[in-house]
């Protein structure tokens, strides 16, 4: 009981507020700029284990905010999927196998907060994929996943937003839902290993390249 | 290093020798029996022999007696049963104790007052011991490094085994029950007033269980396993007392990783202990005690086909000779000091070297009934170590009698537990995932080779975090008691506890690997705090019926987290189509596997015409987790908690003439399980035993 009031209030909470800032911005942008959800995006990937360490390899599943959709094109893409790695279209190789060529200039930076509530674009936190890591951090915690080394399952961190910059300048900020198929309220022991890498996210996408806010 | 080692022994035999030329031959013998019988003596609090309404520090003991009426067969059992302290499972199935809200690696336990080893996960598995040749348990809450050391963070936990009495006796009990559990137990005592000698032997078996079916895995595999005990006490000359002891242990368990992976693990243990004891003075006494232990499990996956998958070792060995000196005197109180050295090795697959640890260390404590009322202990111990920068624990515990029915306890001590084996030498790569684990100290070899090999993408933490040495977890503890002695028959007591610990050692990325995944290595970041209080009641209703309640409250948190939460940079969400919400202070529900409530009650009944005597047992635990569901990495009140649950089980003897012992008795009444989460409950349990004995 305390719980759903607890929510309740959250969620009323938070509604309060966005309602308020969009009374603030202008009424009209708002119909562009509605987050869309995108189900089940899946990004395999293979580990060959016969190497040690292992090497995880496959093509990585490109993505295209413009079009809001997957795409095989090798220069319209903004980021990419391959298990838990996600890669933009900027900067250059970090040495993983089997990355697409970036030939964008696409970068990202990740913030906490409540997806809505975000709707700054802070054009100088933008990093891109490089020799020093990706410019989404991999690894439990450092990025937009905790792991869980209990039932081997990957969590989204909540209140974790990506903000993009896309290959040609625009914008959008991501939230990553759910990493196993069909978004599952609970994940079990089978789900963990069977339904995994299937992408569930928001985004927000913002087509004015000299756009500050979503 | 191994020099010094032999340079203290030849120390201690020159002190020990040095002092005997001084002395006169007058023996005083250390074991003074009868004033046992009256009320309940224990040594662990203070290293001498202590009536435990005395001490001023809380300090609890269960007798022979109770272990005998729940028909308990290891240390597990009795413990989960005691106020405050509860059994916790690890990820290997092992059994903890949580103590005071603190983890299974922060208490010590002990046999005969030395230490039992082969933590190979943090945790020190109380079912390998078998309760059948014990006298009492002590159990000391607060920290007690003053005299113990390493480990005794949140307290100690002694098994005292049995010494013989007078004449030749025998004794056999056999326990069968649920899962194919048989327990048999012989001993033979032998005390013919000069010297006594005992040996112990037990075997105990079971098929384990399966919780989760369906999959190819067993919650419990089967297992066998066997413990041998044998002690003897004699004089070594007229003035010295001699006392030898040997437990072995050994346990075979099968193996199984999946459908095609199947093997066994193995695990031998032994213990060995030369005691030597003499009062060259009256009020003097002088004790040198030298212990050996080797824990050593091993471990193998084959493949269906007979090929060897995987092996893996763990082999500990940890010696320690000390040597103890006691003065008592009725008018100025008891002074101990001692000196000792402890020497541990660990082999072990997948590590950085063979370490190896030397560690001296001195204590003295001081013990006076200062006024008639007050009682004050005093000690302090100071440990050197060959890895870790020193240690001084000091500890102050005082009592005060307000009248003949209230007292009050309070202590303050320091305790501290040095990075385990793992923490500073592990050097392992995931064959599966591919991440790699470095221990503290391996890491400024092991990461350069790394990447001299191409491994590494990029180093988070540069080498120099390194240079300066891990620092042991520390913690303060205070305890402040009440005893309130309404009558002989019906007692209270209250303790408030608060144990801060700091420089607890977690894990971090250190490097990311060229396959996408981490290198992670040790460090000292958590400080972590538990506090609530522990109550007793206990009534004695007729001489043939007890009754005795417990309740813990406990809240044990990470600081830094409890932080995160109040600075709003923790969200939630109920499921992945449910909003982000921001989580509030309260939301915090602290560290995982604490209840905040638990609780027990006992009834202990006898009936002296038909022989029978028994006990009904409950315990509860309040909600708590077990880890993080909604990825947020803290545990909050909207993950996914372990429901609250209250076990109750029923035992029953019948005492027929004076040599047999018919028992019979139901463990977990209700069969509650919680298959997923609960790996230690198997569900309901119902048992027969027999016992056999010559007097």
């Amino acid at each position: 009981m305390k719980k759903q009031v607890l929510l309740t209030l959250s969620i009323v909470g938070f509604l309060t507020l966005n309602s308020c800032s969009k009374d603030d911005s202008n009424p009209p942008e708002n119909t562009q700029n509605e987050s869309i959800l995108v189900s089940n995006l899946h990004a395999p990937q293979e580990t060959d284990y016969t190497q040690n360490p292992p090497v995880a390899s496959g093509a990585f599943v490109k993505f295209d905010f413009e079009t809001g959709a997957i795409t095989t094109s090798e220069t319209d893409w903004d980021i990419a999927f391959r298990g838990t790695s996600i890669i933009v279209n900027g900067g250059s190789s970090s040495g993983i196998v089997d990355a697409p060529e970036r030939n964008g200039n696409a970068g990202a930076y990740l913030v906490d907060g409540i997806f809505d509530e975000i709707t700054t674009i802070n054009r100088t936190a933008f990093i891109q994929d490089g020799p020093m890591g990706l410019a989404i951090p991999t690894g439990s915690g450092n990025g937009w996943y905790n792991y869980d080394p209990n039932l081997l399952a990957i969590y989204p961190i909540p209140g974790k937003v990506l903000v993009l910059r896309t290959a040609d300048n625009k914008f959008a900020k991501v939230e990553i839902l759910s990493y196993y198929k069909d978004a599952p309220d609970l994940i079990n022991e089978q789900i963990a290993l069977n339904d995994l890498r299937y992408y569930t996210f928001n985004y927000v996408y913002q087509d004015d390249e000299s756009a500050n806010e979503f | 290093m191994r020099g010094i080692f032999v340079f203290f022994i030849f120390c201690s035999i020159f002190l020990w020798e040095l002092s005997d030329l001084y002395a006169q031959k007058n023996v005083i013998s250390l074991d003074s029996i009868t004033a046992q019988e009256l009320e309940a003596v224990i040594v662990s609090a203070t290293r001498t022999q202590r009536q435990i309404s005395s001490l001023p520090m809380p300090t609890q003991f269960i007798p022979q007696k109770e272990i005998e009426a729940i028909n308990a067969i290891r240390l597990n059992d009795l413990l989960d049963e005691q106020t405050g302290l509860i059994t916790v499972s690890d990820f290997g199935g092992g059994q903890g104790l949580q103590m005071q809200g603190l983890d299974s690696q922060y208490t010590l336990i002990m046999i005969d007052g030395v230490p039992l080893i082969g933590r190979s996960a943090g945790t020190l598995d109380l079912k390998r011991i078998t309760v059948g040749n014990i006298k009492q348990i002590e159990i000391v809450r607060g920290a007690s490094s003053s005299l113990y050391g390493n480990e005794a963070l949140g307290g100690v936990v002694n098994i005292i085994t049995e010494n013989p009495r007078p004449g030749k006796r025998s004794r056999i009990d056999y326990r069968g029950g649920s899962l194919n559990t048989y327990d048999l137990r012989a001993q033979y005592t032998d005390n013919n007033g000069i010297d006594q000698w005992s040996i112990f032997l037990n075997r105990l078996s079971s098929e384990g269980y399966d919780l989760v079916e369906g999959d190819d895995l067993r919650t419990v595999e089967p297992y066998t396993n066997y413990t041998a005990q044998v002690k003897y006490k004699g004089d070594l000359n007229p003035s010295t007392e001699m006392k030898i002891s040997g437990r072995y242990y050994h346990q075979n368990q099968d193996y199984t990783a999946s459908s095609s992976l199947s093997g066994a693990s193995d695990i031998n243990e032994f213990n060995t202990t030369l005691h030597l004891s003499r009062s060259p003075l009256e009020n003097w006494t002088q004790e040198f005690e030298f212990y050996t232990t080797r824990y050593k499990a091993s471990e193998f996956l084959d493949n269906t086909d007979g090929s060897s998958f995987s092996e893996s070792d763990f082999d500990q060995w940890f010696s320690r000779p000390e040597l103890r000196l006691t003065l008592a005197t009725d008018s100025s109180g008891t002074w101990i000091g001692s000196l000792g050295l402890t020497y541990e090795q660990l082999k072990r697959t997948d590590f950085f070297g063979t370490p190896e640890f030397y560690a001296p260390y001195g204590y003295i404590q001081y013990e006076n009934q200062v006024t008639e009322k007050l009682n004050v202990v005093a000690g302090a111990r100071y440990d050197l170590h060959s890895a870790y920068a020193s240690q001084f624990s000091p500890k102050l515990a005082g009592r005060y009698q307000l009248n003949d029915k209230i007292s009050l306890k309070s202590s303050l001590g320091y305790g501290f537990k040095t990075p385990d084996f793992r923490q500073l030498y592990f050097d392992f790569t995931n064959t599966t995932a591919g991440y790699t684990v470095l221990g503290y100290n391996a890491v400024p070899v092991r990461l350069p080779e790394l990447q001299a090999a191409g491994n590494i993408l990029n180093v988070t933490v540069p080498l120099e975090n390194f240079e300066e040495p891990l620092r042991p977890e520390r913690s303060l503890a205070l305890n402040l008691g009440l005893d309130i002695k309404f009558s002989s028959r019906v007692k209270w007591s209250v303790n408030l506890f608060r144990n801060e610990i700091k420089d607890l050692i977690d894990t971090r990325v250190i490097a990311q690997k060229t396959n996408g995944q981490n290198v992670f290595s040790y460090y000292n970041i958590n400080r972590v705090f538990t506090k609530g209080l522990e109550t007793d009641f206990s009534v004695q209703i007729s001489p043939y019926l007890k009754l005795n309640a417990g309740y813990q409250y406990l809240i044990a948190k990470d600081k830094d987290a409890q932080q995160a939460f109040d600075a709003g940079t923790v969200f939630g969400r109920i499921n992945p189509s449910s909003p982000v919400f921001r989580l509030s202070s309260d939301d915090y529900f602290g560290l995982v596997n604490r209840s905040k409530h638990i609780a027990n009650a006992k009834v202990f009944f006898e009936w002296p015409e038909l022989k029978i005597d028994g006990s009904f047992r409950a315990t509860y635990r309040s909600a708590f987790g077990l880890f993080d569901t909604n990825g947020n990495s803290y545990l909050d009140q909207y993950d996914d908690l372990v429901s609250p649950f209250a076990i109750f089980d029923f035992s029953l003897n019948n005492t027929i003439g004076k040599k047999f012992r018919l028992g019979a008795g139901i463990d977990n009444l209700l069969n509650y399980t919680d298959p997923g989460r609960l790996t230690n409950l198997p569900g309901r349990l119902i048992y027969t035993s027999l016992t056999f004995k010559t007097k």
